[in-house]
């Protein structure tokens, strides 16, 4: 995404720089072919690499999603067939659907939480800071097949999670979480709560650090309490910390798949499958990599597209 | 850091496909003469076919299948019998080195290698391990590459590359050792492929087993005694009796891990028990017509939910793994657990002469003895330079030094008869397995039956354990996946 906003960015640039010089264009026709040529050049190397290692493989990708291949021998054209599958098989479909749901875990729960950590945090100047920051950044640090592993543990018939229940006397309430089909989902979710509620707690202290103090001397003296504080001065400060949040979280959603590789792989009975999960199954197990370039390509899209509807509610408040 | 690594994970998993697509795309075109040439022969067959199709009119869709795969077996056939000249089972005398490419247990490979080395000191293999899921997604690429290993463990990745011309094919030197009767029957058929590739137990010999899996009842003799059962069950109806009296003395009956492989144990031992032992095999090898709709299923499959309804296993077991459930069993946890001879090790340790194993009851008192089972196995580089060395390695497995090996490594060896007297669970599975052999019961997994059926089967069978869907929708989603990949 960084590089595909990057090579935006690029694009852009290119588009300004051939508009400033397409004027005078009519009138010095050959110095000014000679700067178009220069400007080129100096972008040549950056969008020789962007289009051999981004842009290539991605219209390849597209390529092969319209062939039935199983990657070893002839592939057969099938056209657009392969997207008709992608909307109309009940599996695919259902793990759009789910994807979905995880952004309410990915995306919601963790920039809830954050606010709300930040909003304790953030009040006072307080001495270590940092040691919160690290504390809340953690979960982030440890890599995510290691956190899945350690969750599936802990959601096992006798796991830390059901340990506690029992401690607590709810005993009645103890089970394989992740082997539920009610619950499995919401499990698998939870994980990501945790490990991505570090990342928007740091988002949102570094944004509230840079709120001016008198902005809270101020509320306080026309006697705001906490909640009205944090309604009126530090969520209005944060609304570009929270647009990236949201932006980078919903894409951890819809784009999961370490996650629920490592605790479910789709368990139980398909009703933790993603999208991510899928593309790999379909390509290296199945030996259907038409198809899964097909539901890759059809992710990427929708990640696109949930990004630009991002980015608009967001940006849109911000030039205000 | 994880801001950049999840959408990066989008571009860079399509841009996998792409590179995969990239390097698989040329080699058919550049390299493999022998590929194309397979694949084209394949194509103008169903050229030809669909043109006189169209000419009978609506039934043309199932005229030119019928004559396609009609085409492809008589193809087959044609390629194992035009191996009829007879090739040189002479050991080469001049200095070779072999690669060999494998990925389980790198223990008994290496002394396999050292050993055959030994035997013919101007020999010489080298050995070179991938961890498992690396192995089966390289695999491809490693094949069709210019420089493959000459030897390679099999896997079911093969049976595409064997279509695509890359692995040579054993049957003359089946025929010149005389393999057919000095491996199991049983075991030599699960490594036979036809020419499209996806239909096995027939055509071509593409691999040869060095060591045996199968998987059978393990019990706790402890536990059994305690649940006042005196001697291990005889028949499916005695193991239910038994699981009932473990019920009530307030014991686990079963530990079952259906959160992956697990169910498939359970759902698979009892389908091998009560439906014909060929059926199935016809079913797991593609034979055309087959179908796993049948009452033999359907019963199997009701089993597995009655187990559960009835709380023969924990309530867990969709949340429990493969692992994790011997694990369980290790401790002490339930009376029996149904797993393969590779558990054994893992389990004679932590229960020493506590554990036994035998065949899966089978329905009826004196029935055959079947279960589910494969082999490690290797295949051959259709490219490599030294086929006789190769058959000579190959042929060697069943020798009595290789059969010592194969069973340390916690493997049956396909010679049985020659196997090292083993005690305690260790002996339990050499009878079992000379049991088996004997039968002709081994029966592969039903996983092999497409690629996609490990995930159909795993989470068919966790709703069917969670109650959440019939036992004969689960039957037919199976076979739609069945028909999918034999259409």
């Amino acid at each position: 995404m960084t590089t595909g906003n990057a090579g935006a960015a690029q694009a852009a640039v290119l588009d300004e720089g051939v508009a400033s010089v397409a004027a005078p264009a009519a009138r010095r026709r050959t110095g000014l072919h000679r700067r178009q040529w220069s400007a080129l050049l100096y972008l040549a190397p950056a969008v020789l690499l962007y289009g051999l290692f981004v842009l290539l493989p991605a219209l390849h990708t597209f390529w092969i999603s319209l062939f039935s291949w199983d990657g070893v021998t002839l592939a057969s054209w099938v056209g657009f067939d392969n997207y008709r599958r992608v909307f109309t098989e009940p599996l695919l479909r259902s793990s759009v659907l789910h994807a979905l749901v995880l952004i309410l875990f990915f995306a919601v729960l963790p920039i809830l939480l954050g606010l709300v950590l930040t909003a304790i945090l953030s009040r006072h100047r307080r001495r270590g800071m940092s040691a919160f920051r690290v504390i809340f950044f953690l979960p982030q640090i440890v890599p995510l097949v290691a956190v899945g592993i350690t969750w599936r543990w802990m959601y096992a018939d006798d796991g830390a999670v059901n340990q506690l229940l029992r401690a607590v006397g709810l005993g009645s309430l103890t089970q394989a979480w992740l082997g539920d089909f009610d619950l499995a989902l919401v499990a698998v979710g939870l994980v990501g709560t945790w490990t991505l509620t570090g990342l928007t707690t740091m988002l949102f202290l570094a944004g509230a650090a840079k709120i001016d103090t008198a902005l809270f001397e101020s509320a306080r003296i026309d006697g705001a309490g906490a909640v009205r504080e944090f309604f009126s001065v530090t969520l209005p400060a944060l609304r570009g910390e929270i647009g990236v949040a949201l932006t980078v979280t919903t894409i951890a959603a819809l784009a999961s798949f370490d996650v629920v590789y490592v605790t479910t792989n789709g368990a139980p009975g398909n009703t933790t499958t993603v999208p991510g999960l899928l593309v790999y199954r379909l390509a290296f197990t199945d030996g259907k990599v038409g198809l899964a370039s097909a539901l890759a390509i059809c992710l990427t899209v929708l990640i696109l597209l949930v990004v630009l509807v991002i980015n608009t509610l967001v940006g849109g408040q911000d030039r205000r | 850091m994880g801001r950049m690594q999840r959408p990066a994970r989008v571009v860079a998993m399509a841009a996998l496909a792409a590179l995969v697509a990239a390097c698989g795309g040329l080699t058919p075109g550049s390299g493999g003469s022998s590929s194309s040439a397979t694949t084209a022969s394949s194509t103008s067959s169903a050229g030809s076919s669909s043109a006189t199709g169209s000419a009978s009119g609506s039934d043309s869709a199932s005229g030119s299948g019928s004559a396609s795969s009609g085409s492809a077996g008589s193809s087959g056939s044609g390629s194992a019998s035009s191996g009829a000249p007879a090739v040189p089972t002479a050991v080469p005398t001049d200095t070779i080195e072999l690669k060999m490419a494998f990925t389980d247990s790198p223990d008994m490979t290496k002394a396999l290698a050292d050993a055959f080395h030994a035997k013919y000191p101007n020999i010489t293999i080298t050995t070179q391990y991938t961890q498992f899921n690396d192995y089966v997604k390289s695999l491809k690429l490693t094949m069709s590459s210019a420089t493959p290993p000459d030897i390679v463990q099999y896997n079911a990745a093969l049976k595409d590359l064997s279509a695509a011309g890359l692995i040579k094919d054993l049957t003359p030197y089946e025929q010149a050792y005389g393999w057919d009767t000095s491996f199991p029957k049983s075991a030599l058929d699960m490594l036979r492929v036809d020419s499209t590739g996806k239909i096995l137990g027939t055509g071509k010999l593409i691999a040869v087993p060095a060591g045996l899996s199968l998987v059978g009842l393990y019990y706790n003799k402890t536990l059994m005694k305690k649940a006042g059962i005196t001697a291990p069950p005889a028949t499916l109806a005695d193991f239910e009796a038994d699981l009932e009296k473990a019920k009530a003395a307030g014991l686990t009956g079963l530990s079952v891990g259906s959160l992956d492989t697990g169910g498939l144990h359970l759902w698979g031992s009892l389908l091998n028990v009560l439906w014909d032992p060929q059926a199935q095999r016809d079913w797991v090898n593609g034979k055309a017509g087959s179908t796993i709709s049948t009452p033999q299923a359907l019963q199997a499959t009701q089993k597995v939910g009655e187990y559960a309804s009835k709380g023969y296993f924990p309530s867990s077991a969709n949340g429990t793994s493969e692992n994790d459930s011997a694990t369980a069993f290790a401790q002490g946890k339930s009376v029996f657990h149904i797993n393969g001879n590779w558990a054994a090790a893992q389990l004679a340790k932590a229960l020493g002469d506590q554990v036994g194993f035998s065949v899966m009851p089978p329905a009826t008192a004196g029935g055959k003895a079947v279960g589910n089972g494969f082999s490690v196995s290797y295949a051959v580089s259709a490219k490599t330079q030294h086929p006789e060395a190769v058959a000579a390695f190959l042929n060697f497995l069943q020798s009595p030094e290789a059969t010592k090996i194969e069973a340390e490594g916690g493997f049956l060896p396909p010679n049985a008869k020659a196997a090292p007297a083993a005690t305690g669970v260790l002996g339990d599975l050499v009878t079992a397995n000379q049991k088996v052999v004997g039968d002709d019961g081994l029966i592969p997994f039903q996983d092999f039956a497409a690629p996609a059926m490990l995930d159909a089967l795993e989470s068919g069978l966790q709703s069917v354990i969670g109650g959440k869907e019939q036992p004969q929708a689960f039957l037919d989603s199976l076979q739609s996946v069945w028909s999918e990949y034999h259409s």
